[in-house]
């Protein structure tokens, strides 16, 4: 079992540098909760809603999901120009019966990031956090 | 820095209207003074410090200028990215709680 435990972390360490490549934004978080009740608090709209109110969302529809491991949602921003973006909500089982939640959040809108809105998340032209830190 | 010159573009309430007027869609100088009472050469001025902070961007169409939000700029860029850095460990406290209150 021990010699397993560097192998995972390597994956861990490779998935995180790649969700930092594609992502404008990652947030990782420890929840005191099972993997279960936090899906039911990311998927179910009665539970979303009172932490990720619909207002905030494009569609109350995910985009995409897999039960218990993750959920996207489509959003947009309330301000001009209201920007559209692609939020997903990744989950994993943590040390003693928590969970651990990945937010990333992509911008995802036609006038910045012309493709297709789908592809927006495995294969985007721009890279904002470079671009700003050139600025 | 970027984000403090669109942060004095937009803290006029004159500028915040044109602004918001040009996010529904593009249009003259003239079609934006509609509605609001300023003369032509303040509404260039406005739309010059938009335009400089990289807000607004113009294209001539023949004899008019038309003004549009620019959705390329960085800076409108930076301000998404600087509102959900804001807004996403928010919605993860309130997660937190609604976890608890799942509980009872």
């Amino acid at each position: 079992m021990s010699e397993e435990k560097p192998a995972e972390e390597a994956e861990a360490a490779d998935r995180e540098a790649v969700d930092r490549e594609t992502a404008d934004i990652v947030l990782d978080a420890e929840l005191d909760a099972p993997p279960e009740k936090v899906w039911r608090a990311i998927s179910r709209p009665e539970f979303r809603e009172q932490w990720l109110p619909g207002r905030d969302l494009r569609d109350a529809e995910p985009v995409s999901s897999e039960a218990e491991a993750e959920i996207s949602y489509r959003m947009k921003d309330d301000a001009p120009p209201f920007l559209e973006s692609i939020v997903t909500f990744r989950i994993a089982p943590h040390g003693d019966g928590g969970t651990h939640l990945r937010i990333l959040h992509v911008l995802a809108d036609e006038r910045v990031t012309p493709q297709p809105l789908k592809a927006a998340n495995s294969n985007r032209p721009l890279r904002m956090e470079a671009m700003l830190r050139a600025a | 820095m970027i984000e403090n010159e669109i942060f004095r573009a937009l803290a006029d309430p004159t500028r915040r209207r044109i602004f918001e007027k040009l996010a529904v869609g593009g249009m003259n100088a003239s079609s934006l003074r509609q509605g609001m009472e300023i003369s032509q050469p303040a509404m260039s001025q406005h739309l010059s410090v938009l335009r400089k902070a990289g807000l607004v961007r113009e294209e001539r169409q023949g004899r008019f200028v038309n003004y549009e939000v620019d959705p390329d700029g960085l800076l409108l860029i930076a301000r998404w990215l600087g509102k959900y850095r804001a807004y996403w460990p928010a919605r993860v406290d309130a997660l937190k709680i609604l976890l608890k209150d799942m509980d009872s």
